[in-house]
């Protein structure tokens, strides 16, 4: 095993019945880059990131983070470990304010010790200083506040990633960052991922290529299930097989 | 960030004035006890349904558990008022620990149905095991010990303005507990997993083990509440433990408001006020009850307490506003 990676697969698959969404894949995201899977639409993106997470279990094969076995542990673990996610789609806690978003998932690190019902939720002063240390580099201390659900949906995306920052990870998966996000929003996102791949490692996966050309320091792309190529960014945009698999669908992006 | 204080501020506050209040306004004081029980009953639904999103129709097995087992340790063991208490209490919290440990392997409706179908085992084991629960007769003859604390007497609780005290008392320091909860760790993440369960699990939250909990928790206070109803009526009836209990619980947690734990006194209130008043005038006094049900669903989303709220707030009645909207966006 190979130090200088963080996150390492072998084989990895899933099959939903028959089909099998992600075949043989062999991923390694090296420590402190940033890395972007990207791949046409059904390529297994989206399934491979889940199994990563844990929210599905793969049908075949290993995943090793930290030099660690984690192929079945359930997703809720993984933070401790140092593994946090974003969600494609919006998955805030509406309701509450910018700041309690931030402070509660800062308390996931807790695991069971959150169950203590009888001290104030701010007894924890360590979750207390994160939610305001990531309030400050999502820059929304102004809307720290506000009811999440009142912001406008760049914003959210925003406080998408930062709730996933808030779990001190040492690996960040992001899964479509600017989905839905509107041109004139995007800068931010791209300006906010290449200043958190400063001090994190980042998985992402990407649609928007401006972005991903411009912070990712290595790209896989996937197609039909497995990995097509993996390389720099400017491999992956003069190589031959990249342009057909994409062109070969619809001339997405 | 002030929350240290205000577990004994804003709403707290509230909740005295009422207790204070209510023996003076209502017809009788036995009716203000009965409200207390009742809200306490309605307070640990509320822990469930408005803070953790948890629709449980279970409730009524707490309440018969902590009213018979209450009622069968003073009866046989000589149990005294505390300890009596305390055993409804870990009866209480046993049974939905039983409950709750199966129940919340589902979620939404599967959920419910789990909770439905304990409900009704509860009522027929309870029904089929008349020799220590009285069957459908009930269990007579429940006494209300006298109140000792260090070996001394401090009232015998006879009289049932005593006894209203000692509920208020009961009842204070649960509501201030509860509020500790909500504010808390734990409360926090119940309120996370209610608006998010997703999001919950996602950044670390083992969301069962919250639910249990919760669930541990609100069994607790219903078992409490249960024990002093048969203290009142000296006697544990076996509608205690009827879906009509649970369902009665979950109405009055309903109507009163679930974004607060003022809502359960109101809801309380209102409906045992209610079923006193108007089941006197008419027999079918359960069908204006259906109709207060439906209205407030519809009109009043927040119960009487959001309504309440959203008149204040038309007014420039600043302070009690400020306490209590942080209140309700918690």
């Amino acid at each position: 095993m190979n130090s200088s990676y963080l996150l390492e697969t072998s084989s990895l698959g899933l099959d939903y019945g028959a089909f099998s969404a992600v075949g043989n894949v062999d991923l390694k995201i090296r420590k402190g880059s940033i890395h972007t899977v990207i791949g046409p639409n059904g390529a297994g993106k989206t399934s491979l990131f889940h199994c990563l997470t844990g929210e599905r279990k793969p049908t075949r094969g290993s995943i090793h983070f930290n030099g660690e076995n984690l192929t079945s542990l359930a997703a809720h673990k993984r933070v401790s470990k140092g593994m946090s996610r974003s969600f494609q789609i919006t998955s805030l806690f509406q309701n509450l304010s910018v700041r309690e978003n931030l402070r509660i998932a800062a308390q996931g690190r807790d695991g069971l010790n959150a169950l203590k019902f009888w001290v104030p939720e701010t007894a924890n002063k360590a979750n207390v200083a994160k939610a305001d240390e990531v309030l400050e580099r999502i820059k929304l201390e102004k809307y720290a506040d506000r009811q999440a659900g009142e912001l406008s949906h760049g914003q959210q995306r925003v406080l998408e990633v930062g709730m996933a920052l808030c779990g001190s990870p040492s690996l960040l998966l992001l899964d479509e960052p600017t989905s839905g996000m509107g041109v004139d929003d995007i800068p931010i996102m791209t300006g906010l991922i290449s200043e958190l791949g400063k001090d994190h490692t980042v998985m992402l996966i990407e649609h928007n290529m401006r972005l991903v050309m411009s912070i990712s320091d290595r790209i896989t792309v996937m197609h039909q299930g497995n990995i097509l190529i993996e390389g720099s960014p400017e491999e992956v945009k003069g190589d031959e097989q990249v342009k057909k698999a994409y062109l070969g669908e619809s001339g997405h992006e | 960030m002030n929350k240290k204080t205000s577990i004994f501020g804003g709403v707290t506050i509230i909740a005295l004035a009422l207790m204070v209040l209510m023996p003076i306004l209502l017809p009788s004081v036995t009716l203000a006890t009965e409200i207390l029980i009742f809200a306490l009953a309605a307070l640990a639904c509320n822990l469930l349904l408005g803070y953790t999103g948890l629709l449980s129709f279970g409730q009524g097995i707490f309440f018969g558990g902590g009213a018979y087992s209450a009622s069968l340790v003073m009866l046989h063991l000589n149990f005294g008022l505390i300890s009596a208490l305390i055993t409804a209490i870990l009866v209480g919290a046993l049974l939905a620990l039983i409950v709750g440990a199966l129940a919340i392997r589902r979620t939404g409706i599967y959920f419910v149905m789990l909770t439905l179908s304990f409900s009704q085992m509860a009522y027929f084991l309870a029904y089929t095991f008349s020799d220590w629960t009285g069957g459908d007769n009930g269990l007579l003859d429940v006494p209300r010990p006298a109140l000792t604390l260090f070996g001394m007497t401090i009232s015998d609780l006879q009289s049932s303005e005593a006894f209203y005290i000692f509920v208020a008392a009961v009842f204070a320091i649960v509501f201030v507990f509860s509020r500790r909860v909500i504010h808390s760790p734990f409360g926090t993440t119940l309120v996370a997993i209610r608006e998010n369960e997703g999001r919950s699990s996602a950044v670390g939250f083992s969301t069962n083990h919250f639910k249990l909990v919760a669930f541990v928790i609100s069994g607790a206070i219903t078992g409490l509440a249960g024990a002093l109803y048969a203290m009142l009526l000296n006697f544990a009836p076996l509608s205690n433990v009827e879906l009509l209990m649970s369902e009665n619980i979950l109405i009055m947690t309903i109507i009163g408001g679930t974004s607060s734990l003022i809502g359960s006194i109101l809801g309380a209130g209102s409906i045992v006020l209610m079923g006193d008043l108007l089941s006197s005038i008419w027999p079918r006094w359960m069908m204006i009850l259906g109709a207060v049900l439906i209205a407030v669903v519809l009109f009043l989303p927040g119960g009487l307490w959001g309504g309440i709220l959203s008149l204040t707030s038309k007014f420039p009645w600043k302070k009690v506003k400020t306490n209590v909207t942080s209140e309700v966006t918690k």
